[in-house]
């Protein structure tokens, strides 16, 4: 197996697990506006995942760069720069006390960011398994 | 982790007792009163009017003929049945009416003092309700509707001492008919006091205004405006009440003419314009009263100078004033003052009335104009008849209409099933910001109307008022479906059997106690119940509606001793309060908890359940993980340990006076507290007066004057710790409240600390520059704490707003935590704290009314779990016209506030200003664009409806608030609490925050100051204008928070004496000050006007008083004139300037 179809595999296997922490982001808050859940408990819930989606995230746009996969590099920087500078303004959390008034921000880029996972990673099964062709 | 230091009592604990306080107090230097200006406006004190006029001067040309009573042998012959009649019949049918004082004043008090014409209305407005907004025919109901009291036309009212000459001076009142005259009637501009005839003006747009005439108009304006301020106040409720009465007139007398489109009658208007003026014309006004009236231009303002309130109070036909009045001005008399001559035309305009039987015709209208508006309502300009338009240039704003009721709510006389007159929730409770929902949501982006609901809930209850009703035998009838409470707006159907919800409709099952009592098997009679007759009631809830146990009241004291807390005498102080206000703390069932933590560097705990029952100071030094030093006791029952709290309060002023210690540790101080009463949950009350500087929950310094003004302030006004954010969140879940006192002598980040409030349900206190050894500074918060304390509080608190179907509450304002979609959570409900809600669509309304609940699930503070259910019920509209004519100005301007300050905070200060102003912009737009004739192209005058008119005046008043005025002056302490303010305070307090009330005191009714009928009556409020300002007067201004006396330099040694008791002028202090009692009858008075001040609204602030010398403190000065925003106050434009400025945009189409 090549360096490339591992960095892909790589992919692939981050970009499901984001792909699925997105996917239970839409539903707690879609739990929040029919009020199964209290504002409290989803922050509380989601602010754990927050970072570590981000880091994760931001760790694969790094790999794609040591390994020189510059497409794939370019995909993720914009995410990797809009999370940078979110954080650096510090709103990058879930605020209980301001939630439902930035709900419908926070629906918009949940929507948002599940479709960019989603297409990265069809895109990394993509190379992974030219890559693999290739390798064969 | 250290063990805690627990000592035995410490000796060195106990001081001297008494004496204490005063000690601390002495001790401190007196500091140089000082304020906060947070103004600067670079408006030097000479620019007072011309008019200036000392109060020695000599008594004034007692225009006397006005003045007088006119022997009823000079009443013509033609006028008084009908006005007989006019007047009696509503009293007749319109229920009782109470005597007001003025009446049973002798007309002929004294002509200097005499009574102030405005006053009346003033004080009889809010007991009826105002005219409804629809068309004429609400107004037709207003002479029934009005106070009956009116001071006679030849009541004193006239003879304000420094007006006269002014008067005189004027040109007779002729010249300016003939003025009038060469107006185009019909056109805008023929009305130089900016009163837009509704009827001519919509239909007559054959006849466009000239540059020319506009050009006149201004001169008028200008003319008028110096000399007469204080008629050309006043002048506008006349108008307007002129103008509804044409509208009558049409509506009764000419329904095809008037209101369908029929050719307007320019010539009767010119006709009757003289006769108007001259006296005996009252069977020709009869025929044609609204033209004729209407296009008096002058005539409006002349009447308003100085005449006798409106004829709707003045409908009392025990009074004999009010026709002698009307037919005191005989033509000759015509160039003699203004004062009365409007008289006549009033009555005039009533006469149509008079024969009508008014209370059939009402309904007959009701139709009429629902009819016409729906119809209208598509046609844009043509439809304008019906609207009450008034114009805003050229005139001074009428502020008296700032007290007056929201516009009538026009439900259909069965909406609600009994007839009880409580059947619709009381303004003060809950107002909409429209009391006609529109039915479409393009109908309400078209009309740009702000849609929300204004809440206060647990308004408090003042005596002479009527309580909440409780329904106690807790039978509580629910919708199945929605969860909505019974209501007066539900309808019985299969016998009674059922009742149908009045927003999902659902049927449901009437429980059987609604008839029948199982105790006393005695048949019962279900109209008596209190829920199905009042809108605002009580619940007393089983325990289906508890999760545990009702809470007793617990008060977790957080006091800072740290070096500047002792220093500026606040410990000292508040424990005094404290001390004193222990048996005005609500305890009906002696469950109330009581616990005082102190903070410096470290925590010290008081256990107050000792056996030798000294109490004991427990001190953790540890920060990081501070711990309870032991598990009971900590919180004690305020019964039982009241004899140790006592010990322990006298005491604690004296602990620390030796400290040196400037460390703060709030955070780990909150901490501690919520851990000892998150138990429980409670109230946390804490006393800081440094900014916390240890571990979690330190604060910096972090005001930048640089950044003022700058489009960076907002981060100011931000949090700047998340700790606060999250403990608030913690607390809100622990049913924990946390109230602030913040005493500020250097920084002390408001914005931050304000935030534990605001997500708690709490309040914000602030006192900048606190120092004890000003008496008035320890007065204020010691009255305000000692207030506070004493409130019955709910506790443990949601609230939920249910709308009919289709509607959505899409946002929430105020002080609380959001918990679900529409649920929102408050530990504590304070008093008169308010909420405002907006709302959104859903989906179209296709029912003829909408409900609006709002339910308020709490503890009260004595101990007993109630729901307390507020009910407004709205008709639905399809037409904008009905729309703006229901708009409620002083709801519309607590929202906005509301939203402004959200806006604010979060973005900009600058985008905060320019919502406001594209708000009133868009408003007056559409308004221009769909209501009036002149759809589209340039006008020479801004036009909106009656109920709006003074929105724009509101809105600069924001714009220029301490809250949201721009500039760098403001220190960010400040504007954080004014937001707070603006955002917490209900309307009744809010309009005056935003725009202050101002009174002439010097030359006051003789009357004012004295105890009347309705309490200490008040004198009449001015515009606030430094116009009004004269050299020798005395002036008070204030606007809940402060209350501001102004004198000029040229005051009479007399009146310094009278009311401060000093020989003159110059030896009259300024500053915050307390008015001396003196012998004197003006100082009793002025010491009664500020006593009624202080206590008139629903709130716990204390104002204080400062006393703003001409040339005294410049900072002090500003801070005055900023209160001032009819005038210019760079950068922000006067109040004409502004509504120039609203109109080059609204002509320009960028709305």
């Amino acid at each position: 197996m090549s360096a490339e179809a591992m960095v892909f595999l790589f992919g692939v296997i981050v970009g499901a697990g984001l792909l699925f922490v997105k996917v239970f982001f839409v539903i707690l808050i879609s739990d929040l506006e029919v009020d199964y859940i209290n504002p409290i408990e989803l922050c509380n819930k989601l602010n754990q995942f927050v970072l570590p989606e981000m880091f994760v995230q931001a760790f694969m746009a790094f790999i794609f760069l040591i390994s020189g996969q510059w497409i794939a590099t370019a995909w993720n920087l914009p995410l990797v720069a809009y999370n940078a500078n979110k954080v650096m303004n510090g709103k990058h959390m879930f605020d209980a006390t301001e939630i439902f008034r930035t709900l419908g921000q926070h629906k918009k880029e949940c929507f948002i960011k599940l479709g960019f996972y989603l297409l990265s990673f069809f895109y990394y099964l993509y190379r992974m398994i030219l890559a693999l062709v290739n390798d064969s | 982790m250290r063990p805690a230091q627990a000592p035995p009592p410490r000796p060195g604990f106990r001081p001297p007792q008494h004496g204490a306080q005063q000690q601390q107090f002495q001790q401190h230097s007196p500091q140089q009163q000082q304020q906060h200006p947070g103004v600067a406006r670079p408006m030097p004190p000479g620019q007072q009017p011309m008019n200036y006029r000392p109060m020695n001067a000599g008594p004034r040309p007692a225009n006397t003929p006005a003045g007088m009573p006119r022997p009823p042998h000079h009443q013509d012959p033609n006028s008084p049945h009908l006005q007989q009649s006019a007047l009696r019949r509503p009293s007749a049918a319109g229920g009782p009416m109470p005597p007001s004082p003025s009446n049973q004043r002798p007309p002929l008090a004294n002509p200097p003092f005499g009574s102030h014409p405005n006053q009346q209305p003033q004080n009889g407005a809010p007991l009826f309700q105002r005219p409804p907004p629809i068309g004429g025919m609400q107004r037709a109901s207003s002479p029934m509707m009005r106070p009956t009291n009116v001071s006679q036309p030849g009541s004193p009212a006239m003879a304000r001492p420094y007006q006269s000459p002014h008067i005189q001076a004027r040109p007779p009142s002729g010249q300016f008919m003939g003025q009038g005259q060469q107006v185009a009637p019909g056109s805008p501009g023929m009305n130089p006091m900016g009163y837009n005839p509704g009827p001519p003006n919509g239909q007559n747009p054959s006849q466009p205004p000239t540059p020319k005439l506009q050009s006149q108009q201004y001169q008028q304006h200008q003319q008028h405006q110096q000399p007469q301020q204080h008629l050309q106040q006043q002048s506008p409720q006349y108008q307007q009440q002129d103008h509804h009465l044409p509208q009558q007139g049409q509506d009764y007398g000419a329904p095809n003419a008037g209101l369908m489109g029929g050719p307007p009658t320019p010539a009767p208007q010119a006709g009757t314009h003289k006769p108007k003026r001259m006296y005996p014309t009252g069977s020709n006004v009869y025929s044609e009263p609204a033209p004729g009236y209407d296009s008096t231009p002058n005539g409006g303002f002349q009447s308003g100078a100085g005449m006798p309130p409106p004829p709707y109070a003045g409908t009392d036909p025990t009074q004999p004033g009010a026709q002698q009045g009307s037919q005191f001005f005989v033509p000759g008399e015509t160039q003699a003052p203004a004062f009365g001559q409007s008289v006549p035309a009033y009555q005039q305009g009533l006469q149509p009335l008079a024969g009508q039987p008014l209370q059939p015709n009402m309904n007959q209208l009701d139709g009429q104009m629902g009819a016409m508006n729906v119809g209208n309502a598509g046609f844009g300009g043509q439809g304008v008849s019906p609207m009450s338009t008034v114009a805003l240039m050229g005139t001074a704003p009428k502020i008296l209409d700032l007290d007056a009721p929201p516009p009538t709510i026009n439900l259909p006389a069965t909406a609600a099933i009994t007839q009880s007159p409580y059947a619709n929730c009381d303004p003060s409770y809950k107002r909409s910001t429209l009391n006609a929902i529109p039915a479409t949501s393009q109908l309400l982006t078209k009309s740009r109307l702000p849609f929300g609901l204004v809440i206060t809930p647990y308004r408090s209850v003042k005596e002479g008022e009527e309580p909440v009703p409780v329904v106690s035998d807790s039978i509580i009838a629910r919708c199945r479906r929605c969860r909505t409470y019974i209501n007066p707006f539900v309808k019985f159907v299969e016998g009674g059997q059922r009742w149908k919800c009045n927003m999902c409709y659902t049927l449901n099952e009437v429980p059987s106690s609604f008839d029948y009592h199982p105790q006393t098997q005695k048949h019962v009679d279900r109209w008596q119940r209190k829920e199905l007759n009042h809108a605002v009631v009580e619940y007393i809830a089983p325990t289906e509606y508890m999760v545990r146990p009702p809470q007793p009241l617990v008060y977790m004291f957080v006091i800072d001793v740290s070096y500047p807390a002792i220093q500026c005498g606040m410990v000292a102080t508040a424990v005094t309060t404290i001390l004193e206000s222990l048996d005005r703390i609500p305890n009906d069932e002696g469950r109330t908890k009581i616990g005082i933590i102190t903070v410096d560097s470290s925590i010290h705990f008081y256990n107050l359940n000792t056996v030798s029952g000294e109490p004991q100071m427990l001190v953790v030094s540890d920060l990081e993980e501070p711990f309870l030093p032991q598990p009971q006791d900590l919180l004690c029952n305020l019964s039982e340990c009241r004899s140790t709290l006592e010990t322990l309060l006298k005491r604690m002023s004296d602990m620390f006076k030796d400290t040196q210690n400037v460390g703060n540790a709030l955070g780990p101080a909150l901490n501690s507290a919520y851990k000892l009463i998150s138990p429980i949950g409670g109230k946390i009350l804490c006393l800081q007066a440094s900014l916390p500087n240890l571990e979690v929950g330190a604060l910096k310094m972090r005001e930048d004057a640089r950044l003022l003004g700058t489009s960076k302030e907002s981060t100011l006004l931000q949090s700047a710790s998340p700790f606060y954010k999250s403990f608030a969140v913690e607390c809100s879940k622990s049913q924990v409240c946390v109230d602030m006192f913040l005493f500020g002598s250097q920084y002390s980040d408001v914005a931050t600390l304000s935030c534990l409030p605001r997500f708690t349900g709490g309040s914000t206190f602030f006192y900048p520059a606190f120092t004890a050894a000003k008496s008035e500074d320890a007065l204020k918060f010691a009255h305000e704490l000692a207030e506070f304390l004493s409130q019955r509080i709910a506790l443990e608190a949601v609230m939920r707003v249910r709308a009919s179907k289709g509607l959505r509450m899409s946002a929430f304002y105020g002080n609380f935590f959001v918990r679900s979609t529409d649920l929102l959570s408050l530990p504590n409900v304070p008093r008169d704290q308010s909420y405002s809600i907006e709302l959104s669509y859903d989906d179209n309304l296709t029912i003829p009314i909408v409900c609006f609940q709002t339910a308020l699930l709490h503890t009260s503070s004595s101990g007993e779990r109630r729901i307390r259910v507020l009910t407004l019920a709205l008709p639905v509209t399809t037409s904008l016209s009905e729309l703006y004519m229901s708009a409620d100005q002083v709801a519309i301007a607590t929202l906005l506030s509301c939203k402004a300050v959200e806006r604010g905070m979060n973005s900009k200060l600058d985008d905060a200003r320019d919502a406001l102003t594209n708000k009133c912009v868009d408003l007056l737009g559409v308004y221009k664009t769909h209501m009036t004739a002149s759809s589209s192209g340039a006008t020479p005058n801004l036009q909106i409806c009656d109920n709006l008119k003074l929105l724009p005046l509101l809105t600069l008043g924001m714009l220029k608030h301490v809250a949201l005025r721009g500039g760098s002056q403001i220190p960010s302490d400040l504007r954080s609490y004014a937001m707070h303010l603006l955002s917490t305070l209900p309307s009744q307090c809010l309009i005056p925050f935003i725009h202050p009330r101002f009174y002439s005191l010097h030359d006051m009714p003789e009357h004012c100051g004295t105890i009347g009928a309705d309490g200490i009556e008040m004198p009449q409020a001015m515009n606030l204008s430094s116009e009004r300002l004269t050299r020798s007067g005395l002036f008070m201004l204030e606007d809940g928070q402060n209350i501001f006396l102004w004198i000029g330099r040229e005051a009479v040694p007399q009146l310094c004496m009278d009311l401060f008791g000093v020989p003159n002028y110059e030896s009259v202090r300024g500053g915050k000050t307390t008015l001396p009692a003196l012998d004197s009858d003006f100082n009793q008075r002025v010491n009664l006007i500020i006593g009624k001040t202080r206590e008139m609204r629903r709130t716990a602030y204390y104002p204080q008083l400062y006393v703003i010398k001409e040339d005294g403190d410049a900072a002090l000065r500003l801070w005055f004139l900023s209160h001032l925003i009819e005038d210019r106050a760079e950068p922000i434009m006067s109040y004409y300037q502004y509504l120039g400025h609203l109109k080059d945009r609204v002509n320009s189409g960028s709305f």
